[in-house]
């Protein structure tokens, strides 16, 4: 690894008496022998520089069939009639699915479970499935499409939040789904159904409403962020070998033990009967949680006679099957004259597209996640999940908390320039300290707030820039609590005689580098090195439970677990030996597979082990388990696991004659609490940053009437190499905070929660023109410029 | 390029009424003589017939680059190339770039130490991206990185990592180089 000047990790000694946090130390590794901390090489290196790493998208199983969907080309229509004989009769098709071959079956959906494997009543948006075909190859399960007629009856459809909430607007789903509700609590609560349209709703209140007569100002502002596409590369794929008596599914998830909970809801089958296997997923980035290919797959398996079907989505029909959630995000803030944050309430619409999905997770997460970083006396949120007739929105990075830190943060710089105030010094004045809970009940904030953004701050040389040039910068926080928190994680470790381990878990690996820490994490703690090391594959039959990979917990929470198993095990081999060589296992130490005692003795286990066992071999096994306990007073049932903390700094330079924003300097930054993996860590923040990046400039699913214009790779435009600002900084934090193993958090949506903030700031800060919708393309930047902004904003101080 | 100056003409030819086509091309350095269909993509041809999992398969429109390999030393998109158009030629795959023996060659330690990639998808095409850049330019400055890299996407690394890799790679490039010379 080349050192850089522009990358390096601050290690920050902040007080631990002021928020009562231990430093984990490592339990038995000598400081030269530590594997975690360091600048290894990702365990999975080898595999992926040789092509030879093997994705979902690689499986093969003997007399594998292929299928293909077909999707609606109208936004809402009731299904007339759909007639399939000539398709059926199509030499090479094996089965056809319409909605006369789901009967039994059920939808699914997180806590919502409005989505059928295939339409039955009426299609809901443009790409919902209609019918689906399984047939010897592709090309003609292609060919089999074009014979399916279906007779639609158009009907009025909606395609904005505001409209959808209009009573004499068409109800989307006219028969309430099954749903469910978490057992929210103090100031938390949450409703389904509760209007037209709202499949979600979750609402959140602290604080006496009193306060606003303390208040010298209110300010109310409205924003708007729009919607990405998850763009992974690797599409969604499955294969499934299934019969009406047992699945068998080898596919793209994050989540395969809640794949198989909702496989069990869907095809109305035992969960031991089914059995979902995971091979390396080429990205996620929250779109892979939930089913996506599999339901179609597994029935067409079961028309097929069981024969195994795989179905691998274009890149294309990638974009017609989860998204990002759009929103209008309308924000309350009562302060004081000398800029104290007060009050704030907030009403979010999201955007959930025409199913739920993970709407409710979403809203729940957006309506929760309003306060951000700031101390507030009194908190009112809302937030509705509103169906809409456009693709349904899901998980992605960050998801709530992107769309309320860019409202939030934008109105902080809107409130630091009403009143004359430098936002930098406005967001100091209100930021929480560490270990000051996050609201009444919930967990203390366990990063130095301050710290960061004058680590980032700093990076960019913010305090001693020069104003004019039509250049500006901005500096934003973005904070979100973990998802980890009702989420009970397990994990096995195993060693052979010989001291080569197997870890067992079913953390999902999508290129966070999740196989990699964990292998560390072991590694330390049974003091070998992470090569003995082997992250076994994963497959429900066998891999202990895990509620999935996702909200960034997988270092904390599977982090946790991996830990206990790995002790456990090291306990467990200690007290063998104690018992066989008559020593203290409490100061015995396990070193390279040898057991040492204070006294000097060294006792090699292979050989013990082999003559204890007759000369037949042995393996020790022990699990882990790890829940963060769960809290009466919390709102969302436990107290959060960590926060996840993301700062960023922005340069730019903008062109008054078009508009155009071109970031000159960007610095992100993390805490990591304690670094696992460098690299992990590092292209964990850069790769959200540059998410955040292209959420900020250009990248959005463009909708005009309801018709998604790119849906394509064509004509969608993700970040390439040269969008990369010309100086780009990451700094990864070393607080020591975390609840993880060592004081580990968990790293990768912070990143992309404070870039298009802090790039909006920069921009009103070089032109003046204060932007409130997503992205900020020339257009938007230029007709800001020309009609000042928001309204009733006194003009910026410098200007 | 590899030519073959001996090729018999007979052997293009309609089989059972599908229009196929018999190809000769190197791949990986070894010579390959196949049949396939006249409008075979090489991405499914080097995938299915030749076992070069390596090489991804992504958008399919040309536009991600996941599926680039080196046609005569120049990246290509594989998913929008013909199998028929590399009749003759020499074709490479990640599959080809460590030796024989397993060592990695400069450009695969050069991703591995600095960590460009994550999830790993967009790597193959990466891998054959920087080693034809290197043959072109072996020394190539910041500017001409970023533009070669450009033209594939990672949606995970945020690039950087990728073109100090890139940068690294040729490092090691040029010290091989020097101890074999």
């Amino acid at each position: 690894m080349i050192a850089t000047p522009e990358s390096f990790t601050h290690d920050v000694h902040s007080d631990a008496a002021s928020g009562g946090y231990t430093v984990y130390s490592l339990p038995t590794a000598a400081p030269g022998k530590r594997v975690t901390g360091r600048d290894l090489p990702r365990a999975d290196a080898t595999a992926k520089v040789t092509g030879r790493a093997v994705y979902n998208t690689d499986i093969v199983r003997p007399g594998m069939l292929h299928a293909k969907v077909l999707r609606s080309p109208h936004a809402h229509a009731r299904l007339v009639s759909i007639d399939a004989s000539a398709a059926r009769a199509l030499d090479g098709v094996t089965a056809v699915l319409t909605r006369n071959e789901t009967v039994g079956l059920a939808c699914y959906g997180t806590m919502v479970k409005d989505q059928p494997v295939v339409a039955t009543d009426a299609v809901r948006y443009v790409g919902d499935i209609v019918a689906a075909v399984a047939a010897v190859d592709e090309s003609t399960a292609l060919a089999a499409l074009d014979l399916i007629e279906v007779e639609y009856e158009i009907l009025p459809a909606v395609f904005d939040v505001e409209q959808a909430l209009d009573p004499s607007s068409p109800t989307i789903h006219p028969v309430e789904p099954r749903g469910g509700l978490p057992p929210y609590r103090n100031g938390a609560s949450a409703s389904l159904r509760s209007g037209h349209n709202v499949s979600y709703e979750f609402r959140y209140s602290t604080g006496s409403p009193d306060v606003w007569d303390e208040c010298d100002h209110i300010f109310e502002d409205t924003f708007r962020f729009s919607r990405m596409n998850h763009m992974h590369l690797e599409p969604f794929v499955t294969v499934a070998e299934a019969t009406d008596d047992e699945i068998e599914v080898w596919t793209a998830t994050q989540s395969p033990f809640n794949l198989r909970q909702e496989l069990g809801h869907v095809f109305n089958l035992p969960e031991n009967r089914i059995r979902v296997h995971v091979a390396l997923l080429g990205g996620a980035f929250g779109a892979k949680n939930g089913p996506k290919a599999d339901p179609v797959a597994i029935r067409l398996s079961q028309l097929s006679g069981g024969r195994p079907v795989r179905f691998c989505m274009s890149t294309e029909e990638g974009f017609l099957t989860v998204s990002q959630h759009a929103a209008k995000l309308t924000v309350k803030a009562g302060v004081k004259a000398d800029g104290t944050f007060v009050a704030r309430t907030s009403t979010v619409l999201l955007d959930s597209g025409a199913y739920a999905e993970h709407s409710p997770a979403v809203a729940e997460k957006a309506g929760y996640r309003m306060p951000g970083a700031y101390r507030w006396q009194h908190i009112d949120t809302v937030c509705k999940a509103v169906t809409t007739n456009t693709v349904p929105a899901g998980a992605m990075r960050g998801f709530g908390a992107t769309q309320t830190t860019w409202a939030g943060e934008r109105q902080v710089d809107l409130i630091a320039q009403r009143l004359g105030m430098d936002p930098y010094e406005l967001r100091l004045k209100n930021l929480k300290k560490l270990g000051e809970e996050f609201v009444p009940g919930d967990a203390g904030i366990d990063s130095d707030l301050a710290e960061g953004m004058r680590l980032v701050a700093d990076a960019i040389g913010y305090h001693t820039r020069d104003r004019g040039g039509n250049r500006g910068m901005g500096v934003c926080v973005g904070l979100k609590d973990s998802g980890g928190g009702n989420k009970p994680a397990m994990a096995r470790v195993k060693v052979t005689a010989n001291g080569d381990v197997f870890l067992n878990c079913a953390l999902t690996e999508m290129g966070q580098g999740g196989h990699s820490a964990m292998s560390q994490i072991v590694a330390d703690v049974l003091h070998t090195s992470r090569d003995r090391v082997v992250y076994t594959r994963i497959d429900t039959d066998h891999t202990p439970f895990d509620q999935g990979t996702n909200a960034s917990s997988g270092v904390v929470v599977m982090g946790q677990a991996v830990r206990n198993a790995a002790e456990n095990l090291r306990r467990q081999v200690l007290e063998w030996a104690g018992e066989q060589f008559a020593l203290d296992p409490a100061t015995a130490v396990l070193d390279d597979w040898t057991v040492r005692t204070p006294a000097g003795e060294v006792y090699p286990l292979f050989e013990r082990i082999m003559e204890y066992f007759g000369h037949t071999g042995f393996e020790f096994s022990a699990d882990g388990y790890y829940k963060v306990r769960n809290d009466a007073d919390a709102p969302l049932a436990a107290r959060c696991v960590f926060y996840e903390i993301g700062w960023a700094a922005a340069e730019v330079e903008v062109d008054p004659e078009t508009g155009k924003v071109t970031v000159l300097q960007l610095a992100v930054s993390g805490d990591a609490g304690k670094v696992i993996n460098k690299i992990g860590c590092r292209g964990q923040d850069e790769g959200a940053a540059v998410l955040g990046l292209a959420q900020a400039l250009f990248e959005e699913m463009r909708y005009e009437n309801g018709e998604l214009l790119n849906a394509e790779a064509l004509l969608y435009r993700v970040p390439l190499a040269e969008d990369i600002p010309e100086r780009f900084v990451s700094i990864t934090q070393e607080q020591g905070h975390g609840a993880g193993p060592f004081g580990a958090k968990g790293m990768g949506e912070g990143g992309m929660l404070p870039i298009a903030p802090a790039i909006a700031q920069a921009v009103a800060d070089a032109v003046g023109a204060q932007l409130t919708e997503l992205p900020m393309t020339p257009e938007r930047v230029f007709r800001a410029l020309s009609i000042g902004g928001v309204s009733s904003l006194l003009p910026l101080s410098h200007a | 390029m590899t030519e073959y100056p001996d090729r018999d003409p007979d052997r293009s030819t309609a089989a059972d009424g599908e229009l196929d086509t018999c190809i000769e091309f190197a791949l990986n350095g070894v010579k390959q003589i196949v049949r396939v269909d006249a409008n075979a993509i090489l991405l499914d041809v080097l995938r299915n017939n030749h076992g070069c999992k390596g090489v991804r398969a992504s958008c399919e429109r040309g536009v991600c680059g996941a599926c680039t390999v080196l046609v005569d030393d120049l990246p290509v998109a594989s998913c929008s190339t013909f199998a028929f158009s590399v009749d003759g030629a020499s074709v490479e795959t990640v599959e080809g770039l460590a030796a024989p023996d397993g060592t990695l060659s400069p450009q695969q330690r050069a991703f591995s130490e600095c960590g460009g990639f994550q999830c790993g998808f967009c790597t193959s095409g990466m891998l054959m991206l920087t080693t034809g850049l290197l043959r072109q330019d072996p020394q190539p400055d910041r500017g001409t990185i970023r533009e070669w890299i450009s033209s594939n996407t990672c949606r995970c690394t945020g690039y950087e990592m990728i073109l100090e890799s890139v940068e690294r790679a040729a490092e090691l490039a040029g010290e091989t180089n020097g101890e074999s010379a």
